[in-house]
Parts: structure tokens; C-alpha cells; sequence
């Protein structure tokens, strides 16, 4: 964090140990004209603009517990510092699981999941948090506690405050705990593997079973991965005709980080033009039932404003995850600004009226 | 109080005669939605297009008078109730399918479309529209969006906001604009989120844009006979707790299934204490498998006259019961007030068993249907309005049950909303500064607040809380 943006000198890091200490800090901060940046496990910290000033880095990671697990209810409360592996190892005593197997792991927390609204290939079966997080906890720059959402899996109580702070990259405020629908583990997990590109993607996304997760990669390998009952995946997986693959090849694909990486989302329809519009040689994978790929930048930063000219023609973003500051500058990390920025902005002022959460990092 | 007659003229100008309603007695049929306080709106106007419903809402801007966007009214607590007069701003009109496109599998659908007419025009290409409320033979699409409207299978499928990809909305100045869209992890606040389920609080909903998922090519609907509610109420966690999911598992008590039966024929055991449908859906090989397992598990949980529809005709029939439950009930009452919260699915048991002795101590027969999966418990307290006295009871009745809701860590709603009838309500399950956050959004979207007033937020001077003593205990036994 202290190494980007043209800071004065190095921020001073506090790890407050409760939700209410750290709600505390940050109205501290914010009363003092200091500028706030959360962190979590870092594994997204690449994600935004240099940072205009980050004077006070308020890390959420000694907020680890799970303060509820209902087993019989399938829903999870927790701290927003605990680590996505913590939480799964728990979740799995219970034979339950958090459908989330986001990029560049291990050691995203929680909180930063949903700050940054990174996910990975399962999102093709389960959705993103958005989908299954069904509480939120934010602490406001004024020091307030805000909750919305609850722990019940169907809740329409009030806004859907989860929603505005998901992927808000903490510019609202400061997530310290959320609450999840979790689900069982599948009765059946079998991993297949083509070499086939494309084509043999859309084939296995067209078959009456649908894959839970389906990627494709630079070099034409093709990953899909069958959830359910026996004879349902078997039958798939016998009509689709590839090797069966240990499924320790997603952790490993899990594991997949850049120093310069960027995220294109599109209309899934149209992922395989734009993809193919990427320089000749680059190195990316796919999602392609989800309309999402990431691309390992190993071309100057013209060749990622043109790609992103392309993208934002077929009506979708491109996102920096991670560049070195100057880089980072030259291609800025979010792109055209949304149409609506007017509003986002008008929120961002509603909560953070002086600007002291993440200066200059996100689009508002 | 009717419109000053300059505003009638300048709303006339931008709906056409035709399209404008302000005399007495054709107002009277909108002072109500599916819920049981009314109040009438001094016009309604009958939008046909984005630019009529954007220039009523500059009409309605210009001269601070409140609009209340309003669907086929089945919604059912008071959301498109003109409680503080004004505009009714009805989008029925606004009924057209406007795009489906099978390849990328969406819809774009104006606010009017009617639910169930959107899934019989997907089924064309193979595919359907997942949220189903009971009422979606007559609910609209922009009503769903505006409640985050649920249904039977979004155990599997989730509610509205998880098909809804974008919208165009008209803001409370009247400029038209649109969130979000058809790619996924756009950049900035997610508006459209936020937006669905606000209760058309935040703006006009004119334009839909959904996802449509394929028609699973195997569907089984299995039906079981318990002896009590708790029990079924284990079979449901037992089902789940085995790592399957089911698209559906809907519950009914005695009471209801007597009615169903007596009116559909559906085949409904009579003599149980609780019926349950269950309906899992996949390819044939998934059905068969797990159709076979969920019976052995309903067995071993004290299930009995088990059913499994083989035809789409029994597996219809079997719903209709569901879905046609509530009119049903006018067999027993003449009048009903269905109630909705949700619970932690643990806690079925012992929330039901506080609805019936509620029920008994108001001396109200009290029907429940509800969807078991998720916790989502429907108490339909079965009164006659001609009986006096009785709303006051029927009300007082419906109030304890939502405490017990929420005494046992639930929410105060699961899909119908808050609205007008559950807004007194909303300090129970939230602090003053969790209300503060939401109405900073409010404000940032409606500073004036002429979009569908008294809903959601607590308004204090306009209905006594009964219980009010005893509110705060909800936030002490918050985990937070």
C-alpha cells in the first residue's frame, strides 16, 4: 500500500481488534482530515488509482472470527477480516462450502472479497457474493455502525445496502462483518479437461448439464468442473468424452496473479471476439459462461488503452487489478467513467463527506 | 384532495384525456393493493411510454406532489398505496415484451409485463423467467423488480434481484437513465441493487432487462403427508442437510389442506398435520437420482401417502393447490391478512407453534402455506371484515407473530415488502444508525421525498405501536 501513490511518508497501520475500535479509528481520522485506506489480506490491494494520500491504514485481519455458523440453517456470520481459507476449513467440518474461489489466492479475507468483488470460476454455477451474501456491517467514516440485511436467506427488509457496498472497493465505508447463504457441498465433484479452445467450450456449456465451472485458456486447455448427482455428472461427463483431471488443478488455477493483470468483463455473448482482439502472443483465461477473462499484460500501456477502446465498444470494462504505479497512471485502472457517476458520486458523499476513505482510488 | 386544476391540465398534456383518472368514484379502484389499508389517490395516470411516466414525474417534481408507481396492485403491504395522496403513476400499459434474445438468454421487458406472459414467451426458445411469485399470473415484471419479489423456487433459483441485469428508471427530477446492463462487474456503485426492492422509493421503474435460464429438460414434483408441522419441518432440514438443494419445498398446514382440497381435488391428504411439495429439476438421470433420495428421507422422517407427479397435468394440479391456496381460503373466511417473515429454517417449528397460539388467543383460525426451504412462513389470519371490530384484532394478531419472528432472529419480510404495513415496525430489526444508512440513499436519490412517501422508513405520527414497549429487544439479540 505505502509503496503507490506520491505519499509524504509511510501511513501509520493500526489492526483495531473490534468492529466498534475500529469504528472509533476511523472517525478519528476522519476528524482529523486524515486520509483512511482499509485493508484486509492484501491480495487485492493492486486494485484502483495510486492513492492520492493514505495516511492511516486500518487493517481488519485481527477481526477473524466467525461469530455464527447455523449449520442446520446454511447460513455463516463472520468477522470481515477472516481468511476465505479459515472460513472454508470451518464451513467444510459442517460439509458446507462458500462458493467463492477468487484469483491470486490464498489469503484474500473476506472483507476484501467483497470490497473488491473479485470471485473465480465457480461463479459460473453459484454467482457472485452479491448472489449469496444476504448481510452486511459497515463502519461510516462518522463512526456509526450501519447493518442492512440480516441472517435469514430471504430477506426484504429495507435496502439492499449489501449490494451498494459490494465492489465499492471500501469508498463507502469500512465492511467488519457480513453474513453468507452457504451451501453443501456437492454430492459429486469431477474435473475434465480438453485442449480444444473455443469450441469445445461451447460445447460443454450447451450440454443439458451445465458445467459449474468452465475455463478456457490462452493456450486453447479447457477446465470444466460437474456438481451433482452420480449419474448426472457421470453421463455428462461420459457424452462430453475429456480426461478426467485431479480437481487440485483449481487451486492451482486459484492461485493465478499478475504483477500486471487486468479483468475484461463483457456481455458473455460476445467474450469470444473480444478476446480474440487481445495482442497476438498474450496470455489470458476465461470464463466464458460468465462473460469474464483476465489477462496477463505483457504489452505496453497503449495496447491496454486500445483493447479497452474495443471492450467498451461491445458495451463492458476492463479493470486494472494490479500495475506498477506509473503504468498504472498512464492506462488508469477503471476506464470511461459509468453514466451514472453522478449519483455514485452524490452516495459517495452521503457517506464519506470528506473524503477520507481511499482518496482518488476508486472511480468515485 | 383533488388537484389543483392547473396540475390535472399540465399532467393531462403529458398522458393524454384518456389516460388521466380524477373523478371520485373511478379513483376508488385504486385506493388499494393487495394488502389491507387503503387510502385514494387524488389522479391516477395511465402511462403508455418512458417519456409519459418522465413527464409526470417533472409534473410531480414541479409541484411536490408524491407518485406512487403502481403494477397490477396484487402487491401485498401497501406498497402502491397513495397514503399521502397524490399520484398513482400505473405502468400497465407499458406491456410489452420487448426483446428476447435466446442466444444471450435475456429479456427486455417493459414494467407492465405480466409475469407468467414473460415465461410463456421465453418457453418459445426453451427457456423461462426464475422468480414465480403465487401471483404471477397477474403480478407485473416492474412490480417484482420494485419489491425483489420471491417465489416457490428461489430456494434454487433466488429472488428477483438475482435475474435482474439492468434497468432504465426515471429519477425523481424526471431525467431518464440506465443502470447497470447485460455484462457483468461493471465499474462503480451498483445502483440497479440497490434499486430493485426499494419499493419504488428511489425512482420509476420503465425498462427491465432479465436473465432467462433454460427449461430444465426433467421436473419432478413429489408430494408427502406428515403427521404435525414439526415434524415436516425436520424432513425439510433433514432434505437439506444432506447436501440437496431442491428448486422448491413448499409447506401447508391442516387447515389449508382442507380448503385446497375441498376446492382443486387435488388429492391432498386431508388427515395430515402438514403437506409438503417437494420439486427438484435437472436432466433425468439428476431427478430420478434425487427424486429417490428426498423420498427415502421424507420416509425416515415420518412421511407418508408420498406422490410423485408423472405428468406435467399432476404436477399442475399438485401446484395449483399451492399457488391457488390463499383464494382457497375464502371457503373458511371471507376476508384473509396474509402475513410474511422469515426465519432461520431452524426455526420453523417453534415460530409456527407462537402463529398458532397467537392465533388462539385472538380467537382467529390462522392458515398457513408457506415456503419451508428458505424459512419463509406465510400466516394468513382468516377473519370476516363484517365482524366488528376485527381488523383491530386481526392487526394486533398479525403484529405478535411478526415479534415472534423476530425474537427468533428473523426479518420482518422474505418478499412482500415493508411498505405501508410493516414500516412501524422496522426499529425492531434496526438501529437508528442502520435506518440513517438507508436514508442517505433515499435522499441522495429523492431529497424531496415525493417517491411513494410513508413507506419502508418508521413514521411515528401516523400508527400507534401496539407493542411499542417492547421494541429494542430485536436489536439487544442481534449478534452484532
Amino acid at each position: 500500500m505505502s509503496s503507490r501513490g506520491p505519499l509524504q511518508s509511510a501511513p501509520a497501520i493500526e489492526k483495531p481488534a473490534t468492529a466498534e475500535e475500529l469504528a472509533r479509528r476511523l472517525h478519528a481520522a476522519a476528524a482529523a482530515k486524515l486520509s483512511v485506506t482499509p485493508a484486509g489480506g492484501g491480495r487485492a490491494r493492486g486494485m484502483g488509482d495510486p492513492l492520492e494520500r493514505c495516511d492511516l491504514v486500518l487493517e481488519t485481519t485481527r477481526l477473524d472470527r466467525v461469530i455464527e455458523h447455523q449449520q442446520s440453517d446454511m447460513v455463516v456470520s463472520v468477522e470481515a477480516g477472516i481468511a476465505l481459507e479459515a472460513l472454508q476449513s470451518h464451513l467444510g467440518r459442517a460439509g458446507q462450502f462458500l462458493p467463492l474461489d477468487p484469483f491470486n489466492s490464498p489469503g484474500h479475507t473476506i472483507g476484501g472479497l467483497l470490497a473488491s468483488g473479485w470471485t473465480g470460476p465457480l461463479r459460473l454455477r453459484y454467482g457472485s457474493p452479491r448472489d449469496f451474501l444476504i448481510g452486511i456491517r459497515v463502519a461510516l467514516p462518522d463512526g456509526k455502525l450501519a447493518s442492512a440485511g440480516g441472517r435469514v436467506v430471504k430477506n426484504v427488509s429495507g435496502y439492499d445496502l449489501m449490494k451498494l457496498h459490494y465492489g465499492a472497493l471500501g469508498s463507502l465505508g469500512v465492511i467488519v462483518a457480513a453474513s453468507f447463504k452457504v451451501f453443501p457441498r456437492p454430492l459429486h465433484d469431477v474435473t475434465v479437461s480438453d485442449a480444444g479452445g473455443w469450441d469445445a467450450a461451447d460445447r460443454a456449456a450447451s450440454m443439458p448439464l451445465s458445467p459449474s465451472a468452465l475455463e478456457l485458456f490462452s493456450d486453447g486447455r479447457v477446465l470444466a468442473r460437474y456438481f451433482g448427482s452420480r449419474d448426472a455428472v457421470d453421463r455428462a461427463v461420459s457424452e462430453l468424452g475429456w480426461k478426467k483431471t485431479d480437481s487440485a488443478v483449481w487451486d492451482e488455477h486459484a492461485r493465478r496473479g499478475h504483477e500486471k493483470w487486468a479483468r475484461i468483463a463483457v456481455p458473455r455473448t460476445l467474450l469470444r471476439d473480444v478476446v480474440s482482439s487481445l495482442p497476438d502472443g498474450s496470455e489470458w483465461w476465461a470464463s466464458p459462461g460468465a462473460g469474464i477473462a483476465h489477462w496477463a499484460i505483457a504489452t505496453d500501456a497503449q495496447s491496454v488503452t486500445a483493447m479497452r477502446a474495443k471492450v467498451e465498444a461491445a458495451g463492458g470494462t476492463l479493470v486494472m487489478l494490479a500495475a506498477p504505479d506509473d503504468f498504472m497512471r498512464e492506462v488508469g485502472s477503471w476506464g470511461t467513467a459509468p453514466a451514472t457517476i453522478d449519483i455514485m458520486r452524490r452516495i459517495k458523499t452521503a457517506f464519506d463527506p470528506d473524503g477520507t476513505l481511499n482518496p482518488g482510488r476508486f472511480v468515485v | 384532495m383533488p388537484l389543483a386544476p392547473h396540475v390535472a391540465q399540465e399532467l393531462r398534456r403529458v398522458v393524454g384525456r384518456d389516460a388521466m383518472i380524477d373523478a371520485p368514484n373511478d379513483l376508488r379502484i385504486f385506493e388499494r393493493d393487495g394488502s389491507i389499508e387503503g387510502a385514494v389517490p387524488d389522479a391516477v395516470v395511465l402511462a403508455s411510454s418512458t417519456e409519459e411516466v418522465a413527464g409526470v414525474m417533472q409534473v410531480a417534481a414541479k409541484h411536490r406532489i408524491p407518485v406512487v408507481p403502481r403494477g397490477a396492485g396484487t402487491g401485498l403491504s401497501g406498497g402502491a398505496v397513495t397514503i399521502r395522496g397524490g399520484i398513482a403513476l400505473q405502468v400497465t400499459r407499458m406491456r410489452h415484451i420487448l426483446e428476447i434474445d435466446p442466444v444471450a438468454q435475456t429479456a427486455l421487458v417493459e414494467p407492465g409485463v405480466v409475469n407468467q406472459e414473460l415465461s410463456l414467451a421465453a418457453a418459445q426458445h426453451g427457456l423461462f423467467y426464475a422468480p414465480d411469485p403465487s401471483s404471477q399470473k397477474a403480478c407485473t415484471i416492474g412490480g417484482n423488480a420494485a419489491e425483489n419479489s420471491g417465489g416457490p423456487h428461489c430456494l434454487y433459483y433466488g429472488v428477483t434481484t438475482n435475474h435482474v441485469l439492468g434497468m432504465e428508471v426515471v429519477l425523481a427530477d424526471g431525467s431518464v437513465r440506465w443502470v447497470s446492463g447485460d455484462a457483468p462487474d461493471r465499474v462503480g456503485l451498483d445502483l440497479c441493487g440497490v434499486i430493485v426492492g426499494s419499493e419504488g422509493t428511489l425512482c420509476a421503474i420503465t425498462k427491465i432487462k432479465v436473465r432467462l435460464l433454460r427449461i430444465p429438460p426433467s421436473i419432478t414434483t413429489l408430494l408427502a403427508a406428515f403427521p404435525t408441522i414439526e415434524t415436516a419441518s425436520q424432513a425439510v432440514s433433514a432434505v437439506i442437510g444432506h447436501g440437496i438443494v431442491p428448486s422448491a419445498m413448499e409447506m401447508m398446514d391442516r387447515v389449508t389442506v382442507g380448503a385446497v382440497e375441498a376446492h382443486y381435488h387435488a388429492g391432498y391428504p386431508t388427515d395430515a398435520g402438514a403437506v409438503l411439495l417437494v420439486e427438484v429439476d435437472g436432466t433425468a438421470e439428476s431427478t430420478r437420482e434425487l427424486t429417490a433420495a428426498i423420498s427415502r428421507i421424507l420416509a425416515e422422517n415420518q412421511g407418508y401417502a408420498m406422490r410423485e407427479a408423472k405428468t406435467a397435468a399432476e404436477r399442475d394440479l399438485l401446484w395449483a393447490g399451492r399457488k391457488g391456496a390463499i383464494g382457497a381460503l375464502g371457503r373458511i373466511k371471507p376476508n384473509y391478512y396474509l402475513h410474511d417473515g422469515v426465519v432461520p429454517r431452524s426455526r420453523l417449528p417453534q415460530v409456527l407453534s407462537a402463529v398458532g397460539e397467537i392465533g388462539e388467543h385472538y380467537k382467529l383460525p390462522v392458515a398457513n402455506v408457506f415456503h419451508a426451504g428458505d424459512g419463509n412462513l406465510h400466516p394468513n389470519i382468516l377473519f370476516d371484515m363484517r365482524d366488528k371490530g376485527v381488523l383491530h384484532q386481526v392487526e394486533s394478531a398479525g403484529e405478535e407473530m411478526l415479534r415472534a419472528v423476530v425474537e427468533l432472529g428473523g426479518a420482518l419480510s422474505g418478499e412482500h415488502g415493508i411498505g405501508l404495513e410493516k414500516s412501524a415496525f422496522m426499529p425492531w430489526i434496526f438501529t437508528e444508525d442502520d435506518l440513517d444508512a438507508m436514508h442517505r440513499v433515499k435522499d441522495v436519490f429523492d431529497a424531496d421525498g415525493i417517491l411513494n412517501p410513508g413507506k419502508i422508513f418508521p413514521d411515528p405520527s401516523r400508527k400507534p405501536l401496539h407493542l411499542a414497549g417492547r421494541t429494542g429487544l430485536a436489536i439487544e439479540a442481534k449478534w452484532w
